[in-house]
């Protein structure tokens, strides 16, 4: 059995036939924050949605907590996402969108909203429970987001550039906040980025796209 | 802002007063005309009236959820993916909708032949093929700003696909879906010539009933009565959807994307037997209609092609398809001017400052208005003594105008809008007078987007047949009516005809639609 949270051995990423990476290893501990530092358009993304599971894999394993889960649909995989635009459900409450993920996973519904009021209270939001999403700022949404893809409690979480879209000093400000939930959660995340300073600040460890691909 | 801009809005809200206001007026004083108002009362609630509505709701429900069902998965591989063959997929997509109805009832007639009775369920099939484009259409606009990644952050907290599916993409496509809903109801609730050539004597609409009340049982008064339960009904029913695609989340309206092939194998089957499927419904009843009009006697033969001209092509008492096609064509032409002076003006007050504004709203009304409705409205108010103008040829066009006006408005005033408007600061800077200016900054677009409505208003004079049937003269009908008398005769050479002059309508019509198409890509460019 490995030890590793997550870890893909000899990945290859493509799209539609085309394959512009292989031979990817990668492995994340147990509550390690690990960068992925890469240029826009360098297969950052790829990497993230094929270890989701939205992309399927050219070549090679993922594993998680050391049970493939290659040929898993995405729902069954236990990997959380979070993307550079919030993409909260726009049609429920705030609080709905963070109890989505439980009650997905057969939580009744009073248990998943006091979960979910427990999580908005973590990232700072508590009082927005009853909010429609369209009134928040990007900041804001970000939380919800990270609220979010926490609740079902994943193995894994991934992160895609989740702070570029907002203003420099929210970014920084966000990034060392989301940096100290997800120690505090011990949660084991992938964070990809294009900016060296981000990466530095996130993660415990940063490795360059470019380094892993064979 | 040149002066006279103030005032465009009179020519327009005059033309609707007269020629829109003051028929539904006389329409409902004839509901209550030379009898006590209990009677009229009696007519607005009679149990076959309302017989027939409850009829036409059911017919036009199932239309709905049939073109619902096929136009959702055709909207989501048109508007969606990258895929060679997508532009042609989707302007073939568009066909249905801009034949006119009678052609498509006879395209159906022809390509079902005799195997298939004609009834409730094919009225409910040609209508489902008529209004594909109307749900591919908006549906699938909406589908386009619809971010996948969203369905796949539910996935990622549980979802299965279909469930992701249900939660979040159903939610945030449903504006679009009710919209687009209403829409086909109504089309199929007012639908008139795809119920008289394909339905049997059980399957009628209101539109139906008010042709056969004032043209069979001569009974003005009953049929203005079932005029305005129908007015109000698709009121109702289009009130209901506009709000309900008010009611929408947050829409964010960003450049759309197309996504490349589904990376799987199976995905990608799916993605082209849709377009094929798409193609071969459109597509066969068209070839169908084509193939009919040269086979005459199980052989090819081009007798119904070049009976066309003769007189008695039919017979010598309804007139040559020629003479009705020359009929069309010149109604069109008029209906064209019409519409864009009328049209023109009223989009023009949309950047006019002050209330003129309001004119626009109103022009739109005539939507809701159905051809029967307004076809029987002119014939009281303009074609009985003493003011008959049924001989000077004029109803026609007008109650064409009043059908594409709406169109003409809708196609003028967001051109408009998305002109820029600093340019006529820019020339008045430079010393243009208001006028002068208002050329400078709105002229080449307005020229441009004029010649495209009114071809477009052109093409729903082309294919109407509701108001034509109540307002043409008996020597001189247009295509369509002339399509409808000939199929009402029996016999091999009234379909063979009639096939033939459809054909051209189609040629016609697609012609036009095409030149507009050409020409709003260019006005796009000029904006």
């Amino acid at each position: 059995m490995s030890t590793q949270r997550l870890e893909t051995r000899g990945l290859a990423l493509g799209y539609g036939g085309a394959v512009f990476a292989r031979g990817i290893d990668l492995s994340v501990q147990p509550a390690e924050i690990v960068a992925i530092l890469g240029p826009s358009g360098s297969g950052k993304s790829t990497l993230l949605g094929t270890i989701a599971g939205v992309v399927p894999a050219m070549a090679g394993r993922i594993l998680v907590d050391g049970v493939d889960v290659t040929d898993l649909a995405i729902h069954r995989r236990r990997i959380g996402l979070i993307f550079q635009e919030a993409l909260l459900f726009g049609h429920l409450s705030v609080l709905d969108n963070v109890a989505y993920g439980l009650r997905r996973h057969g939580a009744p519904r009073d248990e998943a909203r006091d979960r979910g009021r427990e999580l908005l209270a973590w990232v700072g939001l508590a009082g927005y429970e009853s909010r429609r999403v369209g009134e928040l700022s990007g900041g804001q949404a970000q939380r919800v987001a990270l609220a979010r893809a926490l609740a079902p409690q994943p193995a894994v979480l991934l992160l895609d550039e989740p702070f570029s879209a907002l203003d420099l000093d929210l970014r920084q400000r966000l990034a060392s906040d989301v940096a100290q939930m997800l120690r505090d959660q011990g949660v084991a995340a992938l964070h990809v980025t294009h900016d060296p300073g981000e990466a530095a600040a996130v993660a415990d460890r940063v490795v360059s796209l470019a380094d892993l691909s064979s | 802002m040149p002066r006279w801009l103030r005032w465009t809005w009179i020519v327009p809200a005059a033309f609707l007063a007269v020629f829109l206001a003051y028929p539904l007026v006389v329409l409902a004083r004839t509901v209550l005309a030379e009898d006590a108002p209990s009677t009229a009362l009696h007519r607005l609630v009679a149990p076959s009236l309302w017989q027939v509505a409850g009829l036409a709701s059911v017919q036009a429900l199932l239309s709905t959820a049939l073109a619902l069902a096929v136009g959702i998965p055709l909207a989501n591989v048109v508007s969606r993916y990258r895929f060679r063959g997508r532009a042609l997929a989707q302007a073939l997509v568009t066909v249905p909708f801009v034949l006119p109805t009678v052609v498509v009832a006879l395209a159906f007639r022809t390509l079902l032949g005799t195997g298939v009775p004609q009834g409730f369920a094919l009225v409910v099939v040609a209508h489902a093929y008529v209004n594909l484009a109307v749900v591919a259409r908006i549906v699938g606009a909406q589908w386009s700003q619809h971010d996948p990644d969203v369905e796949n952050v539910a996935r990622t907290l549980g979802a299965s696909r279909w469930r992701a599916f249900v939660d979040v993409t159903v939610p945030s496509l449903r504006p679009a879906i009710a919209s687009s809903a209403a829409v086909v109801f109504v089309f199929s609730f007012t639908s008139l010539g795809i119920v008289l050539l394909l339905g049997d004597p059980m399957t009628r609409t209101l539109e139906s009933q008010v042709l056969r009340q004032t043209s069979v049982l001569l009974d003005f008064p009953g049929a203005a009565a079932t005029a305005l339960v129908q007015l109000v009904l698709v009121t109702t029913v289009l009130l209901l959807g506009a709000a309900a695609a008010r009611r929408s989340p947050t829409r964010r309206l960003r450049p759309v994307a197309l996504r490349p092939l589904p990376p799987t194998r199976s995905g990608r089957m799916a993605l082209r037997a849709t377009v094929l499927c798409a193609y071969v419904i459109v597509l066969a009843p068209v070839l169908a209609l084509v193939s009919s009009s040269v086979r005459a006697e199980g052989r090819w033969s081009l007798v119904w092609w070049q009976s066309l001209g003769a007189v008695d092509a039919g017979t010598t008492r309804i007139g040559s398809p020629a003479s009705a096609l020359a009929t069309s064509l010149g109604f069109a032409l008029v209906t064209a001017l019409i519409a864009a002076v009328v049209g023109g003006l009223a989009a023009i007050a949309v950047v006019a400052p002050g209330r003129a504004r309001f004119v626009a709203v109103i022009a739109m009304v005539p939507l809701g208005v159905s051809a029967a409705t307004l076809g029987l409205g002119t014939l009281l108010a303009f074609g009985r003594p003493p003011l008959d103008l049924r001989g000077t040829g004029a109803l026609v066009p007008i109650a064409h105008a009043l059908v594409a006006v709406p169109l003409v408005v809708a196609v003028v005033a967001p051109a408009l809008r998305s002109a820029d408007a600093r340019a006529l600061a820019v020339a008045a800077s430079l010393g243009a007078r208001p006028t002068r200016a208002f050329l400078t900054a709105f002229g080449p677009i307005l020229r441009v987007v004029m010649i495209a409505s009114a071809g477009l208003a052109g093409a729903v004079s082309l294919g109407e047949f509701g108001a034509a049937s109540f307002l043409t003269r008996a020597g001189a009908p247009t295509v369509p009516v002339q399509i409808v008398r000939l199929l009402g005769r029996p016999g091999e050479q009234s379909v063979g005809v009639a096939a033939a002059l459809a054909v051209v309508l189609v040629l016609v019509t697609l012609t036009l639609v095409l030149l507009i198409d050409r020409l709003g890509t260019s006005a796009r460019r000029t904006a």
